[in-house]
């Protein structure tokens, strides 16, 4: 008896210890953010959400299903233009009322094991986590967690997660300064474990809309989008998808590359079919919408047009390197029409 | 972009011949240069200099290099310095790095700074510098990039078809239309789908916002009127 019963002791302590680091490391800000992406990645919901952006308020619905493994997600205005995506799996489409049309793209596979940003790992070179502590908001327990850049080439959040499900309640986008330039504010949030396929369509007529529908294009192997791994990027940034893809109004392939720092993510698309003529350097154009910074130029008749929720001098350093590494080596581009 | 060429800018800038698009760039390049800012401070001296700018003291070893290159050119050209570089230096951007410039010129300026920094970052900007009374001595030298961006004004007719503000009038200005806000290589309707794009690749909480301001702002996504090559069309009947 006495050998069993030491043997159960011990497991009870190892349980109980166990159960004790699992218990401080669930009160982490690290902890908390897992908990968030995976609330989002995994679980089914339905709310309704204010976005403050540039002095302006939107209050949009959005309705996310993940079922066996599969997101069908609707993002829909609930003023104004009164626009909806509706991604399901792999197709995206946007109604725009105000325009009678109707975008449909398609993503493309992935060249490249594409990894969704996690607070994680190195991520901790670039930022620094913390918690501010609990409160109340939508009248649920929220932990307040702070994420914020060591450097000037990134964006901070700060999260009011919820304790009981690890939603994101309320997320504000923040500037190299610390100042919000971005609000999400959720004043309804229920978590649903069955959506039907019918709350996914649209509640409009699209009846003499046009439809815009990209049925992808030919597959580009790996090598025919050229290595970009050596490029000289802000620090953090690495590639982390590369791909080829068919653009509305491009006739030829567009090289896409992603960087990501873990948590920020810019995308590079590169044209080859226009501005064969056009000299390098012609009319670089910085842009804004939202909080995505884009940037773009020309380089030996190739087209870069860098974006991301990152500052806009990320955008265009990481554009800036792309283009000089362009420069110095001869990649192997898909090529338009001579 | 060689020295040249940029001092080209900067001088095409003071002269108000640079495209209003460019002097975005080259007014966000000031902001992180300080060697262009300390050229901009010395272009400011200089129009400061020849106009013979009541009330305003130049550094003292500048003032003698400025005095010595326009008495040097004046003999050259055989034509007054001051009479002839008048037209060209008595510009807004100059007048307004001078010291002098208006809450009008500030807030007309900080409407080029808004269509690529956005509100927020605007806000960061100091408050506009108060008119300067003439006879204050002022000294000149290279302003900060935030004062120099907030201080100059640009010619209205960059803006739109407002007529030249007089510096009475009050501070309060219409933004002028998005369209100008993606320049050049891409049309805003091509951005969107870049945007779209992207998002795929983005994570959850960021790809929520970038779409939602996409679904949100009605400026946002403007007319589609390209007929794109590799999509097809069907009208919906």
């Amino acid at each position: 008896m006495i050998p069993v019963r030491a043997a159960r002791e011990s497991v009870l302590w190892l349980v109980m210890t166990l159960a004790s680091v699992a218990a401080v490391a669930a009160d982490t800000p690290q902890s908390w953010l897992d908990r968030m992406n995976d609330a989002l990645n995994t679980r089914s919901y339905d709310g309704v959400f204010s976005h403050w952006q540039g002095g302006q308020v939107e209050t949009l619905r959005i309705v996310h299903r993940v079922m066996d493994g599969e997101v069908t997600e609707r993002l829909e205005s609930l003023d104004g233009s009164g626009r909806q995506f509706v991604r399901d799996g792999a197709e995206l489409t946007c109604y725009l009322p105000d325009q009678r049309t109707v975008l449909v793209e398609k993503a493309p596979a992935s060249l490249l094991s594409t990894a969704l940003p996690k607070f994680e790992g190195a991520v901790a070179a670039y930022y620094q986590l913390a918690s501010l502590g609990t409160t109340r908001q939508m009248g649920q327990k929220a932990e307040v967690i702070t994420v914020t850049p060591r450097d000037g080439y990134r964006y901070g959040y700060r999260l009011w997660i919820e304790h009981s499900t690890g939603m994101p309640l309320k997320t504000e986008l923040l500037d190299t300064e610390g100042n919000a330039i971005e609000q999400v504010v959720f004043s309804s949030l229920s978590m649903r474990h069955h959506i039907a396929d019918a709350e996914f369509k649209p509640q409009l007529v699209t009846t003499g809309f046009r439809w815009l529908r990209d049925d992808g294009g030919p597959a580009v192997t790996a090598e025919g989008t050229g290595d970009w791994t050596k490029a000289q990027l802000p620090p953090g940034f690495q590639l982390t998808a590369q791909t080829a893809q068919m653009m509305p109004g491009v006739a030829e392939p567009v090289t896409h590359l992603v960087f990501s720092d873990g948590v920020a993510t810019v995308s590079v698309f590169i044209q080859t079919e226009v501005f064969r003529n056009t000299p390098n350097q012609q009319q670089p154009g910085v842009a804004q919408v939202g909080t995505s910074s884009a940037f773009t130029s020309v380089q030996s008749g190739h087209k870069f047009v860098a974006l991301g929720e990152v500052p806009p001098a990320t955008v265009r350093l990481i554009s800036e390197g792309l283009m000089r590494q362009w420069a110095g080596q001869a990649l192997g581009l898909p090529q338009g029409p001579k | 972009m060689s020295n040249e060429e940029l001092e080209s800018q900067l001088s095409a800038m003071f002269d108000d011949e640079l495209p209003a698009t460019e002097c975005e760039l080259l007014a966000r390049r000031l902001a992180r240069d300080e060697q262009l800012r300390t050229r901009w401070g010395h272009y400011a001296a200089i129009g400061a200099c020849i106009r013979g700018q009541p009330g305003v003291q130049l550094e003292t070893a500048l003032a003698s290099k400025v005095s010595a290159a326009v008495k040097q050119e004046a003999t050259a050209t055989g034509v007054p310095a001051v009479g002839r570089q008048q037209r060209r230096f008595f510009n807004p951007w100059v007048t307004s790095i001078a010291g002098f410039a208006s809450a009008a010129a500030v807030a007309a300026l900080a409407i080029l700074w808004m269509r690529n920094e956005g509100p927020a970052r605007l806000a960061q900007n100091p408050p506009p510098p108060q008119p300067v009374a003439a006879s204050t001595p002022v000294t000149v030298a290279p302003a900060p990039a935030q004062q120099l961006l907030a201080a100059a004004q640009p010619d209205p007719a960059r803006l739109g078809s407002q007529p030249r503000r007089q510096s009475r009038e009050p501070d309060s200005y219409v933004t002028p239309a998005a369209a100008s806000e993606a320049p050049m290589l891409v049309p805003p309707t091509e951005l969107a789908n870049y945007i779209v794009a992207h998002s795929v690749y983005s994570g959850p909480l960021t790809r929520r916002n970038a779409l939602s301001a996409l679904v949100g702002g009605d400026a946002a996504v403007p007319q589609v009127n390209v007929q794109p090559a590799a999509v097809k069309v069907v009208t919906d009947k």
